[in-house]
C-alpha cells in the first residue's frame, strides 16, 4: 500500500513538472517580448506577410486563450501542422521517432558493457594502477565534447581506417545493413559518453557499497569473497546502477540534438535543431515538448524503480 | 588462574598509514582470555580498542599492518592466517557483535537469510528446513518475538535493540569459542541496553562462552566483565580482575576515568578528575602516553617507555609510579543545595497542560503526508529562578520537544506556556527581543551548535551587539569575562571550533547563553556528547553556575546519575506523559512510579557492582487510551491500565506519582532502595 | 590550562606547503590551466596573424611549421585564430558560469531556509525548468531571444547562466536544508536573526566549498556548452574564432586537412581537461566527493 503511494505521489509530481514545462516552453516561443511573426520571418518580412502570418498563428487571440487551446490539443493528441512543410506534426514525428530510437537502441547495446565492466574492474582494485589508468582515460573522454568526440569518430573511421560512412543519411529504402552502418558513428558516441559518465558514478558508488559496514560483517560471518560480492555487495548496487542508466538515458533525449545533427542522421534530434533553424514555432513547441516528457518520464521511472527495488523505502 | 588459555595477544603493534605519516593505533599490547572468561577492553574513543577487537577476527582496514606481535588462538597465529582459514574460523570459532547493528546488517536481504547463510557456509545445517528451525531457535534465545516469523522482516523493520539481538544471534549460531563484542550497546537507550547485557550475562553462563567486551563505558563491564583492561593511546596501561580495578585502581589514568563516573547516590570523588584530554601529537614518543596529563608524573615519565609490570595476584599496571598514588579517597555526598529553599517564590516559568505535535510541512507536504503523532501529551510543570529542573526520560519521550515549545521553535497544539507571570507567545516571531535574550537553549552537539566557520569571538560577539547593543570594544570585556566564566583563556577568541576539543566547544556553546544574561537556560543533554572525563568537569562547571547566578536551567538528560548530582527538581517523562514529579531527594527513593524505578534498575553502576540475569523479552508499550507505560509495565495491575488514564497521587512532601497503584504499593515493590551501595545483590525475576 | 594557539605562518609558506600537500590531479590541472589562461591573455599580442586575416597562405594547406593547425577554407591560419580564440570561450564560459552561480546561489539557499509554499512554486520551476535538456533549452532560449540578439556575447552569457542557475539552486538548496538542520542555525532563529541575515552569515560560510567546487564542475563544462551552441551555429557569428564554430566550419575539410578540426579541438579538450582534473583535486582537498561533467 506504502508503495502505491509513493508511486502515485512520484506520478503527480511529474505530470505538475510536465505542466509548468509546457507552459514555460508555450511562453519562451509565442509570449516572450516581442513579435512571434516578426521573429519568424526576420527583420526583412513584409507587413502584409506579418498579419498573414499572425491569422495563421492565431497571434491576434489572447496569450491565455491560446495556450489552453494548445494545450486542449495535444492532450487529445494533435499536434498541429508544421509551419515550413504544413505537414500534420504527427505524421512528421513517426519516422523521425522511429529512427532516433533505433539510435538509442544501438548506445544502449554499446553502452552496458562499457560501462558495468570497468566500473567493476576499477571497484574492484581499487587504487592500483589499472584503475588509475582507467580513471585518467574516463577523465579525458568525460570532458570531450560530444560535438568533438564524433568528429575524432569520423577522422578513425572514416578518414583513417574507412569502415563507416561520414553521413548518416538513411531512408525507407536503406538497406538494414546498410542502415545498420550509418547508425554505427552516432550511435558509437552517444554510448561512449553515457558510458564513461556513467563508469565514474559506478565506481564511486560500487567501491561505496564495498566499504559498507555490512560487508565487513559479511566477511567476518566468514563468507568467501565470491559469496560476499555476489549475495551482500552486488544487489545493493543495483540501484545506483539503475539511477545512473535512467539518469543516462535522460541525458539521451538532449545528446542526439548534437551527434543527430553531426552526422546529418534524420532523427528527432535533428528534427527539433531544424524546427529552430526554421522558427517553426509549432513543431519547436512539439519537439522540445517530447523531450521533457522523456526526460521527466526517464526520472520518473528510475525514482519509481528505486522506491521498488529497495526495501527500505518500499515500506517507510 | 588455572585455567585453560583461549587466546592470548602478544606484544601487538598496528599502525594506519606509511612513512611519515604512519600512526601507531596499538603498540605492545599483551593480554591473555581464559576460557570462559569475560574480558573487558575500555578507554576512551580513538584509543585504538576497535583497532584491537578487529584483529581478534584476523581483520584490518587496508592501510592498517601490522608492526609486531601475535594472536594466538587456541595454538593459531590468527595473523599468518591465509583466507581460506581465516573464513573457516570466523562467524564459526570466533564471531563478532558490531557497534552499529542498523549499518551492520545487509539493508537489502532478510534477517533471516542473513542468519541462515552462517549455518549454511559453516556445514552447521543440513538442509534448508533444518537451517529454517535453527534460526527460530537462535531467534527465541535472544528474546526476539515472534521468532519463527521475525526472520522475514528487513533491518530496518526492526528497532534498534532487535536489530541487535538479530546480530547477537548471528555470533551464537556456530556456538563460537570466542565472541568479541564492540561496543555493543552504544547508542541504544539505557532501558534496551539493560536488557542486551542482561541476555549476554544469561547466554554467557548458559553457553559458557569467551567474551572480549569492548566499550567506552566502565559502568558496563562492571556488570559484565571478570577482568578489564584499560587502554589509552593504544598502550594498555592497566590489566586487573574487575573488582579491583574499581576499588583500587592503580594507573593514574584509569582512577581518573572511574572517578568522573557520575554516582547515583548523588555523591562525588573531588578533585580527581582527567585534567586536559588526548592529544596525539603531545604524547612523548619514548615516554608514558599518558604523561601529559599525568597528576603524579615525574620527569622521567616523559622519556621512559611503560611497560605492563605485575603488581599484584593477576594485575598488572604500564605506571611506575602506581606506588606513590595517593589512596582513593571516600566518596562525600554532594552540599544540598540552596535554591530548594526558597520555596514560596513565584515560578518564572510555567508549563500549564501542554500538548505537542510534529507535523508535516508546506502545503505539499501536506497534500502527501499524515499529521505526526502527539509527542508530548498534557506536561504541566514550573521552574522558579535559580532551581534546576531535570527531565528525564529515553529517546523519543518529547523531553527535547517541550524545550523547543518553550523555546517558542514549536508551537502548542494546545496548552498554555507563562514566563514570569505573563503569557508567552507560541512562536518566536511573536516575541520581543528581550524575551529572547532571557531565554536561551544550549544543544546537546557543540560540534553542530558552533557555526564552523565563525572564530568564537565572532560566536560570541553576535548575541552581545543583537540583545545588548554592545559591539567592537565595548564588547570586548563581556566577551573575555563570559570566557571566564566557563574557565577558557581569552586566547580562545581567535580560534575556530575546529581548533576546540568536544568539551572546550561545549563550554564556549554555554558561554554564547551566558553573554545574553538568561534567565533561564534550556540545556538539552548538553554533557552526553562528550567523554566521560570530559563530563564530570562540564557537570562541574554548571554547577558553579547553579550557584554563582540566579539563572533557572530545565536540564534534560537521560543519564540519572548526572541528574542526581545536578537538579534540585525533577520529572520523569515516558512517551510524552509526565509520570513522576518531585524533589530530586524524594524521586531517588521509594515510592516509584514503575518506569522510574526501571530507570534507576537499568543505570549501570561502576561504584555498585551488580550481577543479575534478567532476559526479557523486547516488550513494547500499547498506545491507547489508558496509561502510556501498559504493556512494558512489570508492576500493570490489569486492564485498567490500558482503559485508564492514571491518576496522580500525592506521595508525601512534593512528590506526585502518576499511577493506578497506590502509593503504599508502589513504596513496597520497590527493590532499588537508594543509594548506590545498598543494590549489590539484587535478583530481579523477569514479568 | 595551557594554550596552544596555531602557528601564524607567512603567505608564501603557506602556498609552499598547499602545493607540496595538494593532489597530483590539482597540480596538472592548475599548470594546464595556467597556460591556457597565459595564451587567453597574451595571445593576441603574439598570434602570427589577425583573428580573420586572410591571406594566410594556400587554403586547406596541411598542418606545417609555420601553420602548425593548417590553413582553412578562407585562407586563415588556423592556430592564430585558435590563439585568438582562447579569451573568447574562458570569458564566455567563467561570466556564464558565474552569473548562473551567483542567482541560483541565491535562490537555492533562500529557499532551502525558508521552506513553505515560496520554496515549493520556486522549485517546481527549477524542476521544470531543469527537466528540458540542456542543449535543447539553449537553443530555444537563443531563438526566443530572436535576431537582433543572436551571436552577441551577452546571449550567449546569458544562456550558460540560465542553463546553470537551476542546476546550481536544486544543489544549493540541498547544502542549505542539510546545514539548516545544525543547532546553529537553530540558535540564530531563536536570536531573532532575519533570513537574509541568516544566509548570509550561517549559510553562505557554510556552503563556501559546495559553490567553490559546484563553480568548478560547471565552469568544466562550459566551454563544453559554449562550444556545442556554436557548433550548431546558434552560439557566437562568424568569423569570431570560437573554437566550436571553428570546428564546425573546418569539418568539411576533415579529409584534406585534419589539423584544422584537431587543433581547436585539442585546445577546447584540454581546456576541459585541465578545468575537470582542477576541480578534481579541489574537491578533493575540500573533502568532498564531485561528479565531473554533471548533467
Amino acid at each position: 500500500m506504502a508503495v502505491l503511494r509513493l508511486v502515485i505521489g512520484r506520478i503527480f509530481v511529474s505530470v505538475l513538472t510536465l505542466l509548468l514545462v509546457s507552459f514555460i516552453i508555450f511562453s519562451m516561443v509565442e509570449i516572450l517580448p516581442g513579435d512571434v511573426a516578426s521573429r519568424i520571418l526576420g527583420r526583412d518580412a513584409t507587413p502584409e506577410s506579418l498579419a498573414t502570418l499572425r491569422e495563421r498563428l492565431h497571434l491576434n487571440d489572447p496569450a491565455p486563450e491560446r495556450y489552453v487551446r494548445w494545450l486542449g490539443n495535444i492532450v487529445q493528441g494533435d499536434l498541429g501542422n508544421a509551419l515550413t512543410s504544413s505537414r500534420p506534426i504527427n505524421e512528421i514525428l513517426g519516422p523521425r521517432i522511429f529512427n532516433t530510437l533505433m539510435l538509442s537502441l544501438f548506445a544502449f547495446a554499446i553502452y552496458i558493457p562499457l560501462s558495468l565492466i570497468p566500473a567493476a574492474v576499477q571497484a574492484l582494485n581499487r587504487d592500483k594502477t589499472i584503475d588509475h589508468v582507467l580513471s585518467i582515460v574516463s577523465l579525458i573522454l568525460v570532458s570531450m565534447p560530444e560535438f568533438l568526440l564524433a568528429t575524432l569518430l569520423l577522422i578513425l573511421f572514416v578518414a583513417m581506417i574507412p569502415l563507416f560512412p561520414a553521413m548518416s543519411l538513411v531512408d525507407d529504402s536503406t538497406p538494414f545493413w546498410e542502415y545498420l552502418r550509418a547508425l554505427a558513428l552516432p550511435g558509437m558516441t552517444l554510448g561512449i559518453v553515457m558510458a564513461v559518465y556513467a563508469v565514474r558514478m559506478l565506481r564511486d558508488n560500487l567501491i561505496e557499497v564495498l566499504d559498507a559496514d555490512f560487508i565487513r560483517m559479511a566477511e567476518l560471518k566468514g563468507l568467501s569473497r565470491r559469496r560476499v560480492l555476489l549475495r551482500h555487495a552486488l544487489p545493493n548496487a543495483m540501484v545506483p546502477t539503475l539511477n545512473v542508466t535512467a539518469l543516462n538515458l535522460a541525458y539521451l533525449v538532449g545528446g542526439v540534438v548534437i551527434v543527430e545533427k553531426v552526422f546529418a542522421f534524420p532523427g528527432f534530434g535533428s528534427l527539433l535543431v531544424d524546427a529552430l533553424q526554421l522558427r517553426d514555432a509549432p513543431l519547436i513547441e512539439a519537439t522540445v515538448l517530447i523531450t521533457a516528457t522523456v526526460y521527466i518520464s526517464a526520472n520518473m521511472i528510475a525514482d519509481v524503480g528505486a522506491i521498488v527495488l529497495n526495501p527500505r523505502l518500499r515500506s517507510s | 588462574m588455572a585455567v585453560e588459555t583461549l587466546l592470548s595477544v602478544e606484544n601487538l603493534g598496528i599502525t594506519y598509514g606509511q612513512g611519515d605519516e604512519a600512526l601507531a593505533a596499538v603498540q605492545g599490547v599483551s593480554f591473555t582470555v581464559a576460557k570462559g572468561e569475560a574480558f573487558g577492553l575500555v578507554g576512551e574513543s580513538g584509543c585504538g580498542k576497535s583497532t584491537l577487537a578487529y584483529q581478534l577476527l584476523g581483520y584490518r582496514a587496508p592501510s592498517a599492518r601490522v608492526a609486531s606481535g601475535r594472536v594466538v588462538f587456541r595454538d593459531t597465529d590468527i595473523l599468518t592466517l591465509d583466507r581460506p582459514a581465516l573464513e573457516r574460523l570466523r562467524g564459526d570459532r570466533i564471531s563478532l557483535v558490531p557497534q552499529n547493528p542498523t549499518t551492520a546488517l545487509n539493508p537489502g536481504m532478510r534477517v533471516g537469510e542473513q542468519l541462515a547463510e552462517i549455518l549454511v557456509v559453516h556445514g552447521r545445517a543440513e538442509s534448508r528446513e533444518a537451517a529454517r528451525i535453527r534460526v527460530a531457535d537462535l531467534f527465541d534465545r535472544v528474546g526476539l518475538p515472534l521468532p519463527g516469523r521475525i526472520g522475514r522482516r528487513y533491518a530496518h523493520e526492526l528497532s534498534g535493540g532487535q536489530q541487535q539481538r538479530v546480530c547477537i544471534a548471528m555470533a551464537l549460531a556456530c556456538e563460537p569459542d570466542l565472541v568479541v563484542l564492540d561496543e555493543p550497546t552504544t547508542g541504544l537507550d539505557v532501558t534496551t541496553q539493560e536488557q542486551i547485557i542482561g541476555l549476554l550475562l544469561d547466554l554467557r553462563t548458559r553457553l559458557g562462552m569467551s567474551m572480549v567486551y569492548v566499550t567506552h563505558d566502565l559502568g558496563v563491564l562492571a556488570q559484565i566483565a571478570d577482568r578489564v583492561g584499560v587502554m589509552y593511546a593504544g598502550f594498555m596501561v592497566e590489566v586487573a580482575p574487575t573488582d579491583e580495578l574499581f576499588s583500587q585502581p592503580r594507573h593514574p589514568y584509569t582512577r581518573g576515568l572511574i572517578s568522573a563516573i557520575p554516582r547515583l547516590d548523588g555523591g562525588a570523588v573531588s578533585g580527581q578528575h582527567l585534567r586536559g584530554y588526548l592529544r596525539r601529537s603531545e604524547i612523548p614518543p619514548s615516554g608514558c602516553p599518558f604523561q601529559p596529563r599525568c597528576e603524579v608524573s615525574e620527569p622521567s615519565c616523559a622519556t621512559t617507555i611503560q611497560t605492563l609490570a605485575d603488581v599484584g595476584p593477576g594485575r598488572s599496571v604500564a605506571c611506575q609510579r602506581w606506588r606513590a598514588l595517593p589512596p582513593v579517597p571516600p566518596a562525600e555526598p554532594l552540599p544540598a543545595t540552596a535554591a530548594a529553599a526558597d520555596g514560596a517564590e513565584a515560578p518564572l516559568i510555567e508549563v500549564v497542560d501542554l500538548t505537542l505535535r510534529y507535523g508535516p510541512r508546506g502545503w505539499f507536504g501536506n497534500l502527501l503526508g499524515r499529521p505526526g503523532p502527539q509527542v508530548v501529551n498534557a506536561a504541566t510543570l514550573a521552574i522558579r529562578r535559580g532551581e534546576t529542573f531535570a527531565l528525564v526520560g529515553e529517546s523519543g519521550s518529547g523531553k527535547s520537544t517541550i524545550a523547543r515549545a518553550i523555546s517558542g521553535l514549536l508551537p502548542p497544539l494546545s496548552g498554555t506556556i507563562r514566563f514570569a507571570g505573563e503569557p508567552l507567545a507560541a512562536s518566536i516571531k511573536g516575541r520581543n527581543s528581550d524575551l529572547k535574550r532571557q531565554i536561551q537553549y544550549i544543544f546537546q552537539n557543540p560540534d553542530a551548535s558552533l557555526n564552523p566557520r565563525n572564530r568564537v569571538s565572532e560566536i560570541l560577539a553576535r548575541p552581545l551587539a543583537m540583545f545588548l547593543g554592545l559591539r567592537g570594544e565595548a564588547g570586548r570585556e563581556k566577551l573575555e569575562h563570559a570566557l571566564r566564566e566557563v574557565r577558557l583563556e581569552s586566547g580562545y577568541l581567535r580560534r575556530y571550533p575546529d581548533q576546540l576539543s568536544g568539551g572546550e566547544r561545549q563550554r564556549v556553546a554555554i558561554a554564547r547563553a551566558l553573554v545574553a544574561e538568561p534567565s533561564l537556560l534550556l540545556c538539552d543533554e548538553v554533557l552526553s556528547a562528550l567523554d566521560v572525563s570530559v563530563q564530570a568537569n562540564v557537570l562541574d562547571l554548571l554547577r558553579a553556575l547553579k550557584r554563582d547566578t540566579r539563572v533557572a536551567m530545565l536540564f534534560i538528560s537521560h543519564d540519572l546519575a548526572v541528574v542526581r548530582g545536578l537538579a534540585d527538581r525533577v520529572g520523569v517523562l515516558f512517551r510524552g506523559t509526565l509520570f513522576e514529579i518531585g524533589a530530586v531527594e524524594e524521586v531517588f527513593r521509594p515510592p516509584f512510579h514503575p518506569y522510574t524505578h526501571e530507570l534507576l534498575m537499568a543505570v549501570p553502576s561502576a561504584h555498585a557492582r551488580k550481577r543479575r540475569t534478567m532476559t526479557r523479552r523486547d516488550a513494547e508499550a500499547i498506545a491507547g487510551a489508558g496509561c502510556a507505560f501498559a504493556g512494558r509495565c512489570p508492576w500493570q495491575v490489569g486492564k485498567i491500565c490500558e482503559e485508564q488514564a492514571p491518576p496522580w497521587r500525592d506521595a508525601g512532601g512534593s512528590l506526585k506519582i502518576r499511577c493506578h497503584l497506590p502509593v503504599a504499593d508502589l513504596a513496597d515493590r520497590a527493590i532499588w532502595r537508594g543509594g548506590d551501595d545498598e543494590r549489590t545483590t539484587v535478583g530481579v525475576a523477569a514479568p | 590550562m595551557a594554550v596552544a594557539q596555531p602557528p601564524l605562518t607567512a603567505p608564501p609558506q603557506v602556498l609552499g606547503r598547499f602545493w607540496r600537500r595538494s593532489p597530483m590531479s590539482l597540480k596538472i590541472g592548475g599548470l594546464i590551466l595556467l597556460v591556457h589562461l597565459i595564451v587567453a591573455a597574451t595571445g593576441p599580442f603574439w598570434a602570427p596573424y589577425g583573428q580573420a586575416q586572410m591571406g594566410a597562405g594556400l587554403p586547406l594547406s596541411p598542418a606545417s611549421f609555420a601553420h602548425p593547425f593548417g590553413i582553412d577554407q578562407l585562407s586563415r591560419d588556423v592556430f592564430s585564430r585558435v590563439v585568438h580564440g582562447g579569451h573568447i570561450v574562458i570569458f564566455l564560459a567563467v561570466s556564464g558560469t558565474l552569473l548562473g552561480l551567483v542567482i541560483g546561489a541565491v535562490v537555492g539557499l533562500l529557499s532551502g531556509y525558508v521552506r513553505g509554499w515560496v520554496d515549493e512554486v520556486l522549485m517546481r520551476f527549477v524542476e521544470a525548468i531543469i527537466s528540458i535538456p540542456f542543449i535543447v533549452l539553449g537553443l530555444l532560449a537563443i531563438s526566443a531571444a530572436g535576431p537582433q540578439l543572436a551571436g552577441e556575447p551577452v546571449l550567449v552569457i546569458f544562456v550558460v547562466a540560465l542553463i546553470y542557475a537551476p542546476r546550481v539552486a536544486r544543489m544549493a538548496r540541498s547544502a542549505a536544508l542539510e546545514i539548516v538542520t545544525k543547532d546553529f542555525i537553530t540558535i540564530a532563529r531563536l536570536r531573532g536573526e532575519s533570513a537574509w541575515s541568516v544566509m548570509r552569515r550561517e549559510l553562505l560560510p557554510n556552503a563556501t566549498s559546495v559553490l567553490l567546487v559546484e563553480f568548478a564542475v560547471r565552469a568544466g563544462y562550459a566551454p563544453v556548452l559554449v562550444g556545442s551552441l556554436g557548433f550548431l551555429g546558434f552560439g557566437m557569428r562568424p568569423p569570431t574564432p570560437e573554437w566550436g564554430l571553428m570546428i564546425s566550419e573546418n569539418r568539411a575539410l576533415l579529409i584534406a586537412s585534419p589539423a584544422t578540426v584537431l587543433g581547436p579541438g585539442l585546445m577546447l579538450a584540454s581546456l576541459i581537461v585541465g578545468l575537470n582534473l582542477f576541480t578534481e583535486g579541489l574537491a578533493r582537498i575540500l573533502g568532498r566527493t564531485v561528479q565531473i561533467a554533471s548533467r
